[in-house]
């Protein structure tokens, strides 16, 4: 009889007991091919910040994250694609530049403060800005993991695929280039002077590398 | 313990009692970890999900065994008295405990079935019926505990072996209760509604959403007054909401007041101190702040009647298996079948002066996205072109944080210094009148407050625009006004039409902590004059 006492009240007691004491784990972050790198160039954990850039470990880009502090990196500039003296300079706007923006200026700007530790900043490649795009995003949310890549608009990205042949009513202008739109994904090309969005990319950065599976 | 064995009839009652009490225990506190921290500290003991649709059908087999019960003793009592039968009266620990656990039934029955229809005095009603349950949990152990240890597994063979004879009366009333549970499940979800006459009026009425409501359309609606209790904050946890609702066959107009004894305005108001910025919270870090929060009201609108919140409410820490635990331990908000519910998010700060509430859905479980700390399951907000507000930090941290802007004069700060809690302030701030933070720029004394809400626009524009709300605060109640098209059109949005369902929350000061109600409210739409 004692032993069925114990069965019956001393083994609930101590199960209540174990459930009072034990607290549960917060929640952590699951395993991500993304992972955030603050400015000075050092990984972060997925939910720390503020972060400067992402690494995104399937193709070792590091790529560069917007802000809304109005600073060089602000999500909101527009600049015109002006490259190696290719395009049309100062057509966007900006607050870092006395004059308007081109994608030259951001470049120049962001290589020269060695953002997250790298002065290699470019303009993706139409391919490389792809591999941004997701398709599963919350209504009115551009087509992009908003969780790494904050204040990204849903607009034209330059990338730096140029000298295209233009179409329409744009054919008098004969050449553009090629932009990513981050409403559903799609390749356009469209003209130099157009007042696009720029996300700059690096693949020549010491914290971010391919990850062999 | 008695050598012969139980009847039939007998081990089928108990058996659904056992059920009975079971469900509804386990479902019970599960409910009641809401709003009880004590008993959320056995978490996982309790069941998680749509525990309330399981402590309603708990509900119903008491209900129903209570019933069969009182049949069988008036009809023994009548027996009795025509056979002279006797019977002992010998007082035994077992009678006497007995007697105590159909006590503690019949007192949870009540207070649960007055909860349930939302009359009385809510808070003392829901505490009647929290301590019945401890009750109960106790009287498990001193009732089939003590049979158990006394006499071991003989004690399970007696309730569950019965005699060989009588079987009929058994499946007779098998059936019975089957057909009565069933019965009693399908009238509680069809008879169970509040119904909201929506008056019509003339498509040329204009109603100024103002949050006054003295437009003399509102003196011919009907109110429909609900308790709502459950929330953090309000008086005992609970608050008297009253409804008036007019269409004009285009639009749906809404008139909610509710008691709320303070206008909360400060929403995580930022304060600097001598090792710089911190906004000032107590439980915003596991997203259950409950102090330093504006003042809320929800709407949630679904073509479907379903008990918690057409069958949205799924409680617990981890209720779905395969996605992140929710930090508070409260549970998610999603619909299982995909299905899209509307839902309405008043905010006294971020919204109010945009002369909104925030346009949001209940559809499926979101995926898990690995950068949000946050996951809200399938509570999510419709899409939006542009304008919004912005909280006025770089990066949210319990510890320190540097906010993305500061006014270019401090003197504007100054009304927020004042402890007054009767001075309206306006807690939002201008995202063009105030600056980018520097360190060099903070000139901010040490231990001045500052707004957290930055407008970069007057108001939303898109689908998160589609509810007009503005709510004034006046001598402890809220009044509130909201205007809706009948139908949106959005894909996130659902038609009003005559016998869709609504719930309604009131949040003081509190980000999650709402009241809440059981039986739906049911829109009836006039026709239009």
């Amino acid at each position: 009889m004692m032993t069925r006492f114990f069965l019956l009240f001393f083994l609930p007691a101590i199960l209540l007991g174990a459930a009072i004491i034990h607290t549960p784990q917060a929640p952590q972050p699951p395993q991500y091919h993304l992972f955030k790198v603050n400015s000075k160039g050092k990984a972060i954990n997925a939910w720390d910040g503020p972060w400067a850039c992402v690494c995104d470990s399937r193709s070792g880009l590091l790529w560069e994250v917007k802000t809304d502090n109005e600073d060089t990196h602000d999500g909101r500039w527009t600049y015109s694609r002006f490259l190696q003296n290719q395009g049309v300079p100062n057509n966007g706007d900006c607050y870092f530049e006395a004059d308007r923006c081109d994608t030259e200026d951001l470049i120049h700007h962001t290589n020269r403060e060695k953002l997250c530790g790298t002065n290699h900043w470019r303009l993706p490649t139409s391919t490389e800005l792809r591999s941004l795009v997701t398709t599963e995003v919350k209504p009115g949310s551009p087509s992009i993991e908003t969780g790494y890549f904050p204040k990204t608009q849903r607009g034209d990205y330059w990338s730096s695929d140029g000298n295209l042949p233009l179409k329409g009513v744009y054919r008098y202008l004969k050449v553009g280039g090629a932009a990513i739109n981050f409403i559903n994904g799609q390749t356009i090309t469209i003209p130099y002077r157009n007042a696009a969005f720029t996300r700059l990319v690096t693949n020549r950065s010491s914290v971010c590398h391919i990850t062999h599976q | 313990m008695p050598d012969h064995s139980k009847s039939s009839l007998w081990i089928l009652l108990h058996s659904t009692l056992v059920i009975g009490v079971i469900c509804s225990l386990f479902s019970g506190l599960r409910i009641a970890t809401l709003n009880r921290p004590t008993v959320a500290s056995i978490e996982e003991l309790l069941p998680q999900g749509e525990v309330h649709s399981v402590h309603f059908i708990g509900a119903i087999l008491l209900s129903l065994i209570a019933v069969a019960y009182l049949c069988s003793r008036v009809l023994r009592h009548h027996q009795s008295k025509q056979h002279n039968s006797y019977h002992s009266k010998r007082v035994t620990y077992h009678k006497v405990v007995t007697w105590a656990g159909i006590g503690l039934i019949g007192s949870a029955l009540v207070s649960g079935w007055l909860l349930f229809s939302g009359t009385g005095a809510l808070p003392l009603v829901r505490t009647v019926h929290f301590y019945t349950a401890l009750g109960l949990a106790i009287y498990l152990f001193l009732h089939a505990g003590v049979y158990l240890a006394q006499s071991g597994v003989k004690a399970l063979q007696y309730i569950l072996r019965p005699v060989a004879a009588r079987q009929t009366w058994s499946i007779v009333f098998c059936s019975l209760l089957m057909t009565s549970l069933l019965g009693g499940w399908l009238f509680l979800r069809k008879v169970s509604l509040h119904p909201l006459p929506v008056v019509a009026m003339s498509p040329d009425t204009v109603i100024d959403i103002d949050g006054y409501a003295n437009e003399a359309q509102w003196g011919k609606a009907e109110i429909l007054q609900i308790s709502t209790d459950g929330g953090a904050n309000f008086y005992q946890g609970s608050t008297d909401v009253r409804i008036k609702a007019l269409q004009n066959g285009q639009e749906i107009y809404f008139h909610i007041t509710w008691q709320d004894p303070s206008e909360s305005l400060a929403h995580l108001p930022l304060k600097k101190t001598n090792s710089g910025w911190k906004i000032q919270q107590q439980g915003f870090d596991s997203f259950d702040e409950r102090q330093y929060y504006e003042d809320k009201f929800a709407i949630l609108l679904s073509n479907h009647c379903d008990f918690a919140g057409a069958g949205t409410a799924h409680l617990g820490r981890s209720p779905l298996p395969d996605k992140p635990a929710n930090w508070h331990g409260k549970g998610y908000h999603y619909s299982p079948t995909g299905q899209l519910h509307d839902l309405w998010h008043w905010k006294a700060v971020r919204t109010n002066k945009m002369v909104l509430a925030d346009d949001n859905y209940i559809g499926a479980a979101d995926k898990v996205r690995a950068g949000q700390r946050r996951y809200t399951a399938g509570y999510q907000q419709d899409g939006k072109e542009s304008g919004a507000y912005r909280m006025n930090w770089k990066w949210y941290s319990s510890e320190a944080i540097t906010p993305k802007r500061l006014p270019r004069d401090v003197n504007r700060l100054a009304p927020y210094q004042q402890t007054s809690q009767n001075q309206t302030l306006d807690w939002t701030i201008s995202w063009f009148d105030y600056q980018p933070y520097s360190k060099e720029s903070d000139q901010v004394p040490t231990g001045t407050l500052m707004p957290s809400v930055l407008y970069t626009s007057n108001r939303f524009e898109g689908d998160r625009a589609d509810v007009r709300a503005k709510g004034i605060w006046k001598d402890g109640h809220w009044s509130l006004e909201l205007v809706r098209k009948l139908n949106t059109q959005s894909p996130q949005d659902i038609a009003i039409k005559d016998g869709i369902c609504m719930w309604v929350s009131a949040f003081d000061r509190a980000q999650v902590a709402h009241t809440r109600h059981t039986r739906a409210i049911q829109l009836h739409l006039g026709k239009t004059l």
